[in-house]
């Protein structure tokens, strides 16, 4: 019987065990004569021999599960992981990067010291600020601009409560963050709410040009339950193109040409303002840190999730019957023009009969005529 | 009996006979097991339906309960509850499509990224699809830079260990790869007949030579001449039959060669790779030995053309000052 683990399960003084009970004795008369049977050679052979059979405390995979695939290999290993994984002491209350943006905070969950642990605080050297930044500035620290946490708490709660009520309101929000990294928690927001993301550059001219830009990209008319009404195709492809109601910016400084292009169509934006970033470029800035991703990701959930829990009141208001947003205009029912093509067709239609029966009258005419003129019998109608 | 009472009868008598036999349904034996509790317990006079005790009932079920909310026909309220807005989350990226196929790899990858994988040269081989087929795919502007991202992530899944590929990988792998795959179309192996001869076919230059090859002696037949009457050059003769002078089969094999077009050393040369693919047939271990001796590469040299300005191919005639 092989016994895998052996000095984990008896110990590492059984395998001291085993050497004593084992003394070193020759077991075949062949080794005694021969050119190899000096006294170390025997022992030095034996020693290994007993090597071979000691198993070591941190065995090769290819010693023990030489016989096993790779498939089986990794079950067992998730098998293990499954009884094994939760030995050891429990740890409670501690940072778990993933859960900000598989589960990110709400609004009410935002806290001084979850900005603090985010880095939100953190500004940008003293001499790169921007002085209309200076009332959301507590002070300075080894040359470097402290932002004030309460004016971020308290920023990005109205933020939430803007971002809730225009998703409640049916409004089109775009949540944009085109930093390396920053791609994750835009679309994770995006998704949560069933917005609209943007994490590569933002094309100039989206909006001001958005025929050109966006005219190939497809629309689709839904009802109250979010749920898509097929046969508006044509209506759709005339009408002009979609804009956003509420833009939400993580890095501002980068998106100059989006924020200018908002501002001119009188769409309102909400940004996270560093303090080296112009807060005049956004309707609602939100003090913060725009270079920590963790920090990001932190306002992005929260404002991802406020604007879940307003889809989620629209939606709610949806099932009741109530509209809770201003529905398209000049939009006709494809039913009605189904039934005015039809009576058009049905009109066409008439119109070919009577024609059809005119011809078929003055043929039959002709005929009679003909038969009259061969025969000199019939009367000759009246046309 | 009083006048008017045998009047009565007669006309009772007169008329049942003119009355056809009307076929009077069977009453329901249930009804007439059923007390009727109203002609029991009432007190008043009988009411004129219920003397029908025994008439059918037919069974029926009561109407629908009325929808409050929809109103057939009322465009208005249909209509008050439509609003239009973009089909994909990706719409503002003006490359929805990319974009979201780019966001759902992504999450795959993030999803099966522990499972064990091969190194990428031991990976299945794939053709992926060019950025041109995407684009026409997608009939989207995609950038080169960000198409390569994508293949990053493609190859990156590709490398899961096989046998534990998940189905959703493989169907979502599908839509990137091209229609024809490397490995598709493999050519039907060749087959040593029922006389033991195998064939192989060669070309060089504009010869070409078809070889049969059979266990034998070591007799060669080219055209119907022997090696040393078709080939007056020693080269030439080794050569023809390098394939197996190189793998030490000079003795075991015979081959009948016919060769035709170009020179003779092109001809020379088109039977080393015809006896050589012969020789497989026969024994499909060889392959790495007659790669390592040069026969399993059909040279794929020949006389290049003469070109405008030229005097030859490469020729120029003499450059003159003026």
């Amino acid at each position: 019987m092989i016994i895998r683990h052996f000095a984990a399960r008896n110990g590492p003084r059984a395998l001291a065990r085993t050497a004593y009970q084992q003394p070193l004795r020759r077991f075949f008369a062949s080794d005694v004569d021969g050119p190899n049977t000096s006294p170390e050679h025997n022992f030095e052979r034996q020693i290994n021999a007993q090597a071979e059979h000691i198993p070591s405390l941190n065995p090769t995979p290819d010693a023990e599960q030489s016989g096993l695939s790779v498939a089986e290999q990794y079950h067992l290993y998730k098998q293990q992981q499954q009884l094994n994984g939760r030995l050891g002491s429990e740890i409670t209350e501690h940072y778990q990067p993933h859960t900000l943006l598989s589960n990110p905070p709400s609004s009410a969950d935002v806290t001084l010291e979850l900005l603090l642990a985010s880095e939100a605080h953190q500004g940008h050297a003293t001499p790169l600020w921007n002085p209309a930044n200076a009332r959301y500035i507590h002070g300075i620290r080894q040359g470097t601009h402290i932002i004030s946490l309460e004016a971020t708490a308290a920023h990005l709660r109205r933020a939430a409560k803007v971002v809730q009520e225009v998703s409640r309101r049916g409004g089109i929000i775009l949540f944009v963050g085109t930093r390396e990294g920053q791609d994750h928690a835009v679309v994770r927001a995006a998704q949560l709410s069933k917005q609209y993301h943007l994490f590569e550059r933002w094309i100039p001219g989206s909006i001001t040009n958005g025929q050109q830009i966006l005219g190939r990209c497809r629309t689709k008319v839904v009802n109250e339950k979010d749920e898509e009404v097929t046969g508006f195709e044509d209506q759709l492809y005339d009408r002009p193109v979609l804009r956003p109601d509420l833009v939400v910016c993580m890095n501002p400084l980068e998106n100059y040409v989006l924020l200018h292009e908002c501002a001119l169509n009188n769409i309102p934006t909400i940004g996270v303002i560093d303090t080296n970033a112009d807060p005049t470029w956004v309707t609602y800035p939100i003090p913060a840190n725009d270079d920590s991703l963790r920090c990001i990701q932190v306002i992005a959930g929260v404002l991802g999730r406020a604007a879940e829990a307003g889809t989620k009141q629209r939606l709610e208001a949806g099932e009741k019957g109530e509209i809770t947003y201003k529905p398209a205009h000049n939009l006709t029912l494809p039913e009605a023009e189904e039934t005015a093509a039809a009576e058009k067709e049905k009109l066409g239609e008439e119109k070919e009969a009577v024609e059809l029966d005119n011809e078929l009258a003055a043929k039959l005419e002709d005929i009679a005529n003909h038969d009259g003129r061969r025969l000199g019998h019939r009367v000759k109608h009246s046309a | 009996m009083t006048r008017g009472e045998l009047s009565r009868s007669l006309q009772r008598a007169i008329g049942t006979l003119g009355r056809p036999s009307c076929r009077r349904p069977i009453p329901h034996p249930a009804s007439r097991s059923k007390p009727s509790p109203s002609r029991c317990l009432s007190t008043t006079a009988a009411r004129p339906e219920e003397l029908q005790v025994n008439e059918v009932q037919e069974k029926f079920t009561a109407a629908a309960p009325i929808d409050f909310g929809r109103i057939p026909g009322n465009r208005r309220n249909v209509l008050a509850a439509l609003r239009v807005v973009p089909a994909s989350p990706s719409y503002f990226s003006a490359k929805p499509t990319f974009n979201d196929d780019y966001i759902s790899l992504c999450a795959l990858l993030r999803k099966v990224a522990t499972l064990p994988t091969v190194s990428p040269a031991e990976a299945p081989k794939v053709a992926w699809k060019t950025i041109e087929q995407y684009r026409i795919m997608t009939n989207e502007p995609v950038k080169n830079q960000r198409y390569h991202k994508m293949l990053h992530i493609l190859r990156r899944l590709n490398c899961v260990h096989p046998s534990l590929m998940p189905q959703e990988v493989l169907d979502a792998m599908q839509r990137y790869k091209k229609e024809t795959q490397p490995g598709d179309i493999k050519p039907a192996p060749g087959v040593v007949d029922e006389m033991g001869r195998a064939k192989g076919v060669g070309r060089r230059k504009t010869s070409s030579a078809v070889a049969w090859i059979v266990e034998g002696e070591g007799e060669v037949l080219v055209n119907g001449k022997s090696l040393t009457e078709f080939f007056g050059r020693v080269h030439d003769r080794e050569s023809a039959v390098w394939a197996l002078k190189a793998t030490q089969r000079l003795d075991k094999y015979n081959v009948w060669g016919r060769v035709s077009g170009g020179g003779v050393t092109g001809q020379a040369e088109a039977l080393t790779l015809a006896v050589a693919k012969a020789l497989m047939v026969h024994e499909p271990a060889l392959k790495p030995a007659l790669r390592r001796a040069g026969c399993i590469t059909r040279d794929p040299r020949k006389v290049e053309r003469k070109k405008a300005g030229h005097v030859k191919a490469r020729k120029m005639p003499t450059w003159v000052k003026r």
